[in-house]
C-alpha cells in the first residue's frame, strides 16, 4: 500500500493548476503531433525539449508536459489511419486495417470514438501495470552492480532494433556511432581531452539535444523535400456519430485483452508499440474467428490495436523509469529530457526523485482522461488540421526547432551543428541505419563507460567480472538473443505483418 | 555493382573507426599513472566494434536505396543552403526578417505559391517572436528591426 501513498503524492504534484495546465497543453500538442503527417512522436517530443528547457520549467512540470505529449501522440496517430488510410505513426499501422473501411462505410465518427475509448482503456491498463510493476523492478534493480549495468546497456542496444528490425548489424553500427559521438569532450574521470581538436565548443562535449533535434527534425524536412508531397489531403467529412452504447460495451473484452497484451509487449525489450498493436489485432482476429468481419470494418478491429499501442506506450515507460534504459525512440527522447534536467535515471530515481516519478505517473492517468475528454468533441478540429499541407507545416516546424536550439545557448555555432546532424541523419536514414540507436548511444555512452570503469576498478582490472555474476550472464545471453532473433524470426514476422496489411481489400 | 551505397558507407566507417582508435592511443597517460581503465580503453573497444561492423557492411551490403538525382538533388541542396544561411543571418538580420525569408523560401520550394509562402513565413515569424519575447521572456534577436 506504500505505492498507493506515493501515487497520492504524485496526484498532489500533477493536480496543481500549473502542472495541470501543462498536461492539457501537452495532450493537445501531442494529439496534433500524432495526427500530422511528417511529425512523428519522437520528432515532436524532441523539438519540445529545448523549449521546455529554456522556459525554465521545474523538472516535474517539464516531465509532465513531455509525458502528456507522448501519451497524446499515441492517440493522434489513429486519426489519419482511420480517415486517410495513412498511419500517423508506425504503431497506428494496424488501425488502418479496419478503421479505414469503417470510414468508407460512412462510420468514420464511430471509428474515431471507439478508438478513442480503446486508447483510453489501453492507456489506463498500461499505466496501472506501470504502477504495479515499476516499484518492484526498481527495487530489484538496486541489486545491480556496475557489471550488470554494463550488460544491461548492451542488452538495450541489442534489442532496440526490435524483433522486426531489418539488419541487426546496422543497429550495432548505429549504436557505436552514437557512443562515439558521446566520447567527444573532456573525459570525466581523468580530464583528458578527447576528440576536441582544440575547438573550444567541443570541450563540454556535443549537446545531445541539438543532435537529437537535428537528426529528427532537419532530416525529416529533407525527406519531405525529396519525396515532394507538399500538397495537403482533401477535406474529409467525418459524419454523424451513430455508435450505440451496446456496440461500445461489446468491445470491452477486446479492449481489455488488447491493453494487457500491449503492456506486456511494451515492457519487453525489443518488442515495442508496433508489435503490441500487431499482436492485439491478430489475437483478436483469432478469438473472434469467423464471426467477425475483420478487414472490412469490424469495430473490434479498431479497438484492439488502439488498446494495444496505448498499453504498450505506457509499458515502454517501465524500463525507462526503473532502469534508465528506454525501449523505444520516444522514450529515449524522454530520457534525454531527464538527463538534461540533471536527474540520473535508474532505480534511485524512485527514492531520490519520487515526486517526479510519481508526478509523471499520475500525469499519465490524468492525461489519459484529458485525452478522452478532448478527443471526442475536438475531433473535428484535429481532422481539419489534417488538411494542413506539409509545405507550410514542415518549414514552420523546422523554424521552431531552430528557435529551440538557439534559445538554449544563443549561439549560431549550435545551429550549424544541428544542420550538420540533420544532413548526417538524412544519409543514415537513406542507408537504412536506424537513428534511435544513435541517440541511445549518445545518451547512454557516458554511463556505459562509467560503469565499465567502476567494474574494472572493483575487479582490479580483471575483465571477466563483466560476466561473472549469473545476472550479468543472463543479461549478456538475452542481448545475444536480441541480435540473433531478428535474423531468425524477423523475416517471418515482417512477412506476416505485411501480409496482414495487404489482405485489406480497400486499396484503391 | 549492387549494394554500392553500403560498401561506400562501410569504407567510410572503416576509415573513421581506424582514425578514432588510432587517436585514442596518442593521448598522454593521465596524471597519477595508468589504472585498469584509462581514457583510451572505451574508445578502443568502440573502434574495434566499428571496424568489425564496417567490414561486415562491405562484405554483405544491403540492396541500394533510391538516391535523388538531378532536380530533386538540387532542391535538397537548395533547402540545405537555406538552412545554413538562416543560421548565419539569424543574428545580423534579426529573427523576424530571417525567418520570413527562410520559411518562405522553404515552403515556396516545397510547392506553395510564392506570395502565400512568404506570407506564411511572415505570420509564423511574428507570432513566434511576440510569443517568445513578450509571452515567455526569451529574447530572440531583433536585428535590423531593433528600436533603440
Amino acid at each position: 500500500m506504500e505505492t498507493l501513498g506515493f501515487l497520492m503524492d504524485g496526484f498532489a504534484v500533477a493536480l496543481t493548476p500549473y502542472n495541470l495546465m501543462f498536461a492539457l497543453f501537452g495532450a493537445i500538442v501531442g494529439t496534433l503531433i500524432g495526427c500530422l503527417p511528417g511529425l512523428g512522436p519522437a520528432n515532436g517530443v524532441a523539438i519540445l525539449i529545448p523549449l521546455a528547457f529554456t522556459l525554465g520549467l521545474p523538472p516535474e512540470t517539464a516531465m509532465i508536459l513531455l509525458t502528456s505529449v507522448y501519451a497524446g501522440a499515441m492517440y493522434g496517430g489513429r486519426i489519419s489511419s482511420i480517415l486517410l488510410n495513412i498511419p500517423g505513426d508506425e504503431p497506428a499501422m494496424m488501425t488502418c486495417l479496419d478503421g479505414y473501411p469503417m470510414a468508407r462505410k460512412g462510420r468514420a465518427a464511430d471509428a474515431l470514438a471507439v478508438s478513442a475509448v480503446a486508447s483510453f482503456t489501453g492507456g489506463l491498463i498500461g499505466t496501472i501495470g506501470l504502477i504495479m510493476l515499476a516499484p518492484v523492478l526498481a527495487r530489484f534493480a538496486l541489486t545491480f552492480g556496475p557489471a550488470e549495468y554494463f550488460a544491461l546497456f548492451l542488452l538495450a542496444f541489442a534489442t532496440l532494433g526490435g524483433i522486426t528490425g531489418k539488419n541487426p548489424m546496422k543497429t550495432v553500427i548505429a549504436a557505436t556511432l552514437g557512443i562515439m559521438i558521446s566520447t567527444v569532450g573532456i573525459d570525466i574521470s581523468t580530464g583528458t581531452q578527447r576528440y576536441t581538436f582544440g575547438v573550444l565548443e567541443l570541450y563540454e562535449g556535443i549537446d545531445f539535444i541539438l543532435a537529437i533535434v537535428g537528426l529528427f527534425a532537419i532530416s525529416e524536412l529533407l525527406f519531405f523535400v525529396e519525396i515532394r508531397v507538399g500538397e495537403g489531403h482533401r477535406k474529409i467529412n467525418v459524419g454523424k456519430l451513430t455508435l450505440t452504447f451496446k456496440e461500445l460495451v461489446s468491445t470491452i473484452p477486446t479492449q481489455l485483452r488488447g491493453g494487457v497484451l500491449g503492456f506486456i509487449a511494451g515492457v519487453l525489450p525489443g518488442a515495442g508499440a508496433s508489435l503490441g498493436s500487431f499482436l492485439s489485432y491478430t489475437l483478436e482476429k483469432q478469438i473472434v474467428g469467423r464471426k467477425g468481419t475483420f478487414g472490412e470494418g469490424d469495430i473490434r478491429g479498431v479497438a484492439a490495436p488502439e488498446a494495444g499501442n496505448n498499453g504498450a506506450s505506457s509499458g515502454a515507460l517501465v524500463p525507462m523509469l526503473t532502469l534508465g534504459v528506454p525501449g523505444s525512440g520516444t522514450t529515449a527522447v524522454l530520457l534525454a529530457m531527464l538527463i538534461s534536467l540533471n536527474i540520473t535515471p535508474g532505480p534511485l530515481m524512485f527514492t531520490q526523485n519520487a515526486d517526479i516519478v510519481w508526478g509523471v505517473i499520475a500525469a499519465l492517468l490524468i492525461g489519459n482522461v484529458l485525452l478522452l475528454v478532448l478527443n471526442i468533441p475536438l475531433v473535428g478540429f484535429f481532422v481539419r488540421l489534417l488538411s494542413v499541407p506539409p509545405m507550410y507545416l514542415l518549414p514552420i516546424v523546422t523554424m521552431v526547432a531552430f528557435v529551440g536550439i538557439y534559445s538554449i545557448s544563443h549561439s549560431a555555432f549550435d545551429l550549424y551543428f544541428m544542420v550538420a546532424f540533420g544532413v548526417a541523419g538524412y544519409f543514415l536514414r537513406k542507408l537504412e541505419i536506424p537513428l534511435v540507436p544513435v541517440i541511445l548511444g549518445l545518451l547512454l555512452g557516458p554511463e556505459m563507460e562509467k560503469n565499465l570503469g567502476h567494474a574494472l576498478i572493483l575487479s582490479d582490472g580483471d575483465w571477466s567480472i563483466l560476466w561473472a555474476s549469473p545476472l550479468a550472464m543472463g543479461l549478456w545471453l538475452v542481448a545475444g538473443l536480441g541480435l540473433a532473433l531478428p535474423c531468425l524470426v524477423g523475416p517471418l514476422l515482417r512477412r506476416r505483418m505485411n501480409a496482414a496489411i495487404k489482405e485489406t481489400p480497400v486499396s484503391d | 555493382m549492387s549494394g554500392l551505397g553500403d560498401r561506400i558507407l562501410g569504407l567510410g566507417l572503416l576509415v573513421l573507426a581506424v582514425a578514432y582508435g588510432w587517436t585514442a592511443q596518442q593521448w598522454p597517460e593521465p596524471f597519477g599513472g595508468a589504472e585498469g581503465v584509462g581514457p583510451e580503453t572505451f574508445p578502443t573497444i568502440l573502434s574495434v566494434v566499428l571496424v568489425a561492423g564496417s567490414l561486415y557492411l562491405m562484405v554483405k551490403p544491403d540492396p541500394d536505396a533510391q538516391w535523388p538525382l538531378g532536380k530533386t538533388a538540387l532542391e535538397l541542396l537548395i533547402s540545405l543552403v537555406v538552412l545554413v544561411i538562416y543560421a548565419m543571418l539569424l543574428e545580423p538580420l534579426g529573427f523576424v526578417i530571417a525567418t520570413t525569408l527562410a520559411v518562405g523560401t522553404l515552403s515556396w520550394r516545397m510547392g506553395a505559391r510564392p506570395v502565400r509562402a512568404f506570407l506564411t513565413g511572415l505570420v509564423s515569424a511574428v507570432v513566434v517572436f511576440v510569443l517568445f519575447n513578450y509571452g515567455l521572456d526569451l529574447s530572440l534577436p531583433a536585428g535590423l528591426l531593433e528600436v533603440s
